[in-house]
This record gives C-alpha cells, structure tokens and sequence, in this order.
C-alpha cells in the first residue's frame, strides 16, 4: 500500500523542553510546562492569540491530581476562548491531531504540548492501570515485568542477548551526554536485575518534564522557521490488546505506520525511537528496517529521560530540531504507546533541499 | 522559597464491571475450575477468550475447555513482588499456552528461583482455595511434569453465571502542591489569605494557581486579601453529604475576599439558611486547628452593592 500524499505541507517549526528531572517537588503540573509554553512561542514569535489550535497530551493518573489538563490550560492564556482539544495519551498523539487539523484547512499555526509528573506515584503501577480491566489488571503486572516478558521472549528467539541490550542502554547514555535536557547522562551502571531479563539500566530513568512545539503550515512555516521540518508522512496504528495474542518479538503495528508514513520510500540519517526500554530499540530496529549506518537516537531517548507522556512528543520534537540545526535532511520519529510497544506512531521529517 | 509541601494521596476506587457473554463463561468456569478458550472462524482457540477476534473482529460465542496445563512461551523473574500481584514471595510472570490453545495466558508461576523456570517447560494451573469467578481464581501455575491433561467437554453453559467483577484499584501519591500553592497553604496556617497577580492584567487570583488563565503568564506578586469578603452567589444544600458532619439545609457560597478578583467557595454560618443574600459581606471563621476556615459568617456591614462585585459572579 503506498504512502498517501498529504493534503497540505506542514511542518514543525519549534520545539522546546524542560530539563527532565527525578522530582519537581516545587512546581505544579502548570508551573512545570509554562516556562516550555513561553520558550517555543518566543521562538516564532507567536503569541497565544495567533495560534489557531492547541492541542495536549497528559494522564491525571500519573500524579494523581484529577483535571490536571484543565489548570495546565492556565498556562496557555485560553481567553478569549481558544480552539483547543486534549489526548489522555502521549503529546506524540495530540501533535496527530493538530496536524488532521491543519490539513482541513480550519488552522495554519498548532500548538501542541505534553507534561507528565511520575514522581508523585509509582509509574510502574499507575501503568498497569491502562490494560485489560478483566482479565489482566487484577494481577498488577508492572510495565517493567511487562518489558521483561518481551526482552526474555528477545533473547528466546536470538535476537539479543543481556550484552546486546546493555550495548543499547550505553550508546543512549552516552549520547545523551550532549543533551543538557536530559536525566541519565554518560556512564551508567548496568545494575542489578529489576525483572528479569531487565537490569535497571535497561529501564528508563523515573522522572517529571514537559514539552512543546509548533506547528505551521505551507508559507507560514516559512515565515515562522529558517528550515521547516515537513512532516511527510504521520500515520498510528496498534495492536491487540492482549499480550499472549501477539508475536512479542515483532511490531507489525510499527511497520505499517512506518510504511503509510512514507519511511520506506528512501532512507533516513536520523531516527528518534520512543523505546523506554532497551529490549524495544531492538524490536523496532527490526519492524522499522533502521540499519547501522542510520543515528538512532542521538538525543540519548527515552532511556535518557521519560517524561510520560511527553516523551514520545519529545522523540518528534529532537527530529525536527535536527532538521532545524541542518543536523539531518530526513529522520522518522517514533512514539509508543500501551504495553510491549502495543500502539505505534511514525513519523518521517525532512528539512528543504539544500 | 518557602518549604515544599508534601502529604500521602491514596486513589482507590472499587471499580464495578459487567462482563460479556464469553467473558462471563470464562470466570464463571475459573469458579468451577474449568478454563475456557473461544474458537475463531478460521479454527484458532483463544485463552483468555475475548469477545472479537482481534484479527477479523468477527463476534465469537464458540466456547470450548481448554487443559490446565500448559507450557511457557515467555517469563520473567520478579525477585521482589509488589502489592496486588498475585503471590507474595519471588515468582515468574509467564505468558502460558495452555493444551488445547492457540494464545497465551498472562499469570504467575510460583517457582523456587529463576533457574528453576525456562521457556518451554510445563506448568499446570494450581486452583485458588476461595473462587469467586475472577482470574484471580487461578492462584497461579505451577511446574508440572505429567503429560498433558485431558480437556473436558464443557460447552460453557453455566447454571449461575457471574456477570461482574470488582476490581479494587489503589494507587497511592506523595502529593506536592507546587509554589503557588504552597504560598497560599503556608499563609492559611497562620490564618491569612493570599493570592497571586497577574502582572499583565493586574488580576488577583485567589487561591493562586501559579498562572494566569487568560494571560498564560506567571503570577508571583503575592497579594494578602480579605479577611473579609462579599457574597457573590450561593445555593442552599439539602442533601447530607457522606462524612459531613454539618446540618442541612446550609448554604454554600461564592465568596469574593476582599482585595481579590475571583471568587472562592465556602460554607456560611452564623446566620439562618434562608437569609443569605448576594451582596452579604462575611468574614472567616477558622478551624479549631486552624489551616483553614471552617466557615464564613456575617460581619454585621451593610450589604455590598451588587456594581462592586457584579464581575466577580
């Protein structure tokens, strides 16, 4: 099946983000994500009356503070009434919605942001409060054990073994070293088993962020970014919701939003994977063909700092500003969602021929 | 800045669910200590059995029993369970295909130590002592080394059918309230009200948020306000809230404080239910333990003019 065309050329234009950080005792979700609001508006110049939609991405269960979505809205300036929706999912997902926005025509500029706060809970249990009310839930498998299950079903199958992923979690940290943004950075330790198959450096780093970027249309990108970064191809999609259904050691999801993206069509240099854990890089190294000669990750990703909820925005968000900084001419950007990679969004980016 | 504030903030709800008709068979039969699997159009035999097929969506009803053994298509060592799993001491979680199935079971199996568990080895469900159709029913698996049991004949038709579950759900927070409001709660302790202003619109917001609503910038000029404030609107409760130990009726009402350009909420006392009016001015009444007011009563001021509190409705 080909990649369909878009309708409209669109692009992400800015992106900003706090440093991701283990706590953020002293700010609310609002006072978190206002200074990242401000920073990706300066940079276009944009004020909250010129954008025409906003769109989030954020879960009240993470920190356990009902409507949270709502009070983070002060932080936008919403009056006069804005045009303005929320996905209880990842920003990744609410940045998909902006752009169907853009494409009927009804906006030229999105704002679109994400926020999670895991330090008030204990993320690893809020997350079992997403699956299968009947039949799994009630056991409070973790979303670390969950990741375990797959790694071993990995290494079953020989696609990795413990060195292979403890290699994945070193190259990310060490990338990440250049990322001032980032939670986990340089050396560390493999450490001991959380569940195994999975050390605790093979899991991500627990912690509060937020982010944001800016999208634009045709000529409005233009005016509003020295190298827009065109969105070529978005596409989602998922997988059954039950575990022992599908093939752990495959994303057929993440292939087939990979290939109506468009990210087959010609090879990319760059590509941000949203993979909390490192048994997933190898998964979707595999479903998204990324082979060695591609960067993966050089931001450090989601095992350098996971701000639920907005790290799979972010993963979209450091594409782009590669694309910005004339660092990449193509990447694909991944965001995940759910269990065991469940639900997939891809992504594929490019700057202007230069 | 002052100290960050922090309290323990417990979620839990018990969440009632109705089940649907193959989901009702399949813990209805953990009860009886049957497993149930659903078979597809094309001849596959899910365990747990779903209501669709994930693949075509097709509706299934064909229920057939599955054994209670198995084997291990994939498993991780959990050296340190956690509250709600299923056992309490170390245990491999381990995605089961049962004899007879075609999809695997997520559950625990209680095994002496991870090199005792393997992908591929056999396991047999050790059955609950207490079964009250949930998948809880199945304590966990357990090694086994017999040859594969015998599936019965069950066709999934049960005399009393569970039709819900209870799922309790707990989650437990360290609440942190942020700066705004922990200037507002640091304040409260000594029995003052501050708010936040906006240094765009000059709004007073009260009790701060840390940002301004329709400005999206920052408030941090700290404002005392009040004590004393206005009625602006309320509404008379009739009915008793759980746990509230206050007569009905009372009212409750919008309160702007002084000094402030939004109203709060509270209760008004001191003053019969049937009496309270807009414009009333009130002034706090604090907790025995202070850190809030408990209520708000009448000053004894002529009442406010509806133009000096008609913005703040």
């Amino acid at each position: 099946m080909p990649a369909p065309t878009p309708l409209r050329d669109i692009a992400v234009v800015a992106f900003a983000q706090t440093d991701h950080r283990r706590t953020t005792d002293e700010f609310s979700e609002v006072e978190m994500l206002m200074p990242v609001l401000h920073e990706v508006l300066d940079r276009t110049g944009l004020r909250t009356g010129d954008i025409g939609f906003t769109c989030s991405g954020s879960s009240d269960y993470l920190a356990g503070r009902a409507f949270s979505f709502t009070m983070a809205l002060d932080g936008v300036g919403a009056w006069p009434p804005i045009s303005e929706s929320h996905v209880e999912m990842d920003g990744a997902w609410a940045l998909y919605e902006a752009w169907t926005k853009l494409l009927t025509g009804e906006a030229d500029t999105a704002l679109v942001y994400a926020y999670g706060k895991s330090s008030p809970g204990s993320v690893r249990d809020v997350l079992t409060r997403q699956l299968d009310p009947y039949y799994v839930a009630p056991l409070w498998p973790d979303s670390v054990a969950l990741a375990a299950l797959q790694a071993q079903a990995l290494i079953d199958a020989g696609d990795t073994d413990e060195p292979a992923l403890a290699a994945v979690a070193g190259r990310s940290r060490a990338s990440a070293a250049d990322n001032s943004h980032a939670q986990l950075r340089g050396s560390v330790p493999s450490g001991d088993y959380l569940v195994r198959p999975l050390r605790t450096g093979d899991c991500p780093p627990i912690g509060d962020g937020a982010a944001a970027v800016i999208l634009a249309a045709g000529e409005r990108a233009r005016e509003l970014c020295e190298r827009p970064a065109w969105i070529r191809g978005i596409d989602h999609r998922i997988e059954a919701h039950g575990l022992g259904v599908r093939d752990l050691t495959d994303s057929p999801s993440a292939r087939l939003a990979a290939e109506r993206a468009g990210a087959f069509e010609r090879p990319v240099d760059t590509a941000e994977l949203h993979a909390p854990f490192t048994s997933q890089e190898v998964v979707l190294r595999k479903a998204l063909r990324i082979g060695d000669e591609v960067s993966v990750n050089p931001s450090g990703g989601a095992l350098a700092a996971n701000p639920v909820m907005a790290t799979g925005l972010v993963r979209i968000g450091e594409a782009a500003a590669r694309i910005h900084r004339g660092e990449s001419r193509r990447a694909l950007a991944h965001a995940t969602s759910g269990p065991c990679l469940q639900q997939n969004l891809v992504a594929v980016l490019e700057g202007d021929p230069r | 800045m002052p100290e960050v504030l922090k309290a323990p903030l417990v979620v839990e709800f018990p969440f009632t669910r109705s089940l649907g008709p193959v989901q009702s068979a399949f813990l209805t039969g953990l009860r009886e200590r049957v497993v149930l699997g659903v078979r597809t159009g094309d001849g596959r035999t899910l365990v747990p059995p779903v209501e669709y097929d994930p693949v075509t969506s097709e509706d299934l009803h064909d229920l057939v029993e599955v054994a209670p053994t198995g084997t291990v298509t994939t498993w991780a060592w959990n050296h340190e369970p956690r509250r709600g799993q299923p056992l309490d001491t170390p245990f491999a979680w381990v995605l089961v295909r049962l004899d007879g199935a075609d999809t695997a079971l997520l559950h625990v199996l209680d095994a002496p130590g991870p090199d005792a568990v393997r992908t591929g080895m056999r396991v047999r469900v050790r059955w609950a002592a207490q079964r009250s159709g949930a998948v809880t029913d199945i304590a966990c698996f357990e090694p086994y080394d017999g040859p594969p049991a015998e599936p019965g004949t069950h066709d999934g038709r049960f005399e009393d059918l569970v039709t819900g579950i209870v799922a309790p759900a707990r989650l437990d927070y360290t609440y942190s309230p942020g700066r705004a409001q922990s200037g507002y709660l640091h304040a409260l302790a000594e029995r003052r009200a501050v708010g936040e202003r906006c240094p765009s619109c000059r709004k007073v917001y009260v009790p701060p948020r840390g940002a301004c609503p329709t400005c999206g910038v920052a408030t941090t000029e700290q404002v005392e306000v009040g004590p004393r404030g206005t009625v602006t609107t309320y509404c008379i409760v009739n009915i008793k809230a759980k746990n509230l130990d206050i007569e009905v009726p009372y009212v409750y009402a919008h309160i702007a404080l002084d000094g402030a350009d939004l109203a709060l909420h509270g209760r008004i006392g001191g003053i019969p239910y049937d009496q309270v009016r807009m414009g009333l001015r009130v002034e706090p009444v604090w907790s025995p333990g202070g850190g809030h007011p408990d209520h708000y009563r009448p000053t004894g001021e002529p009442d406010a003019d509806y133009e000096t509190y008609k913005e703040l409705l």
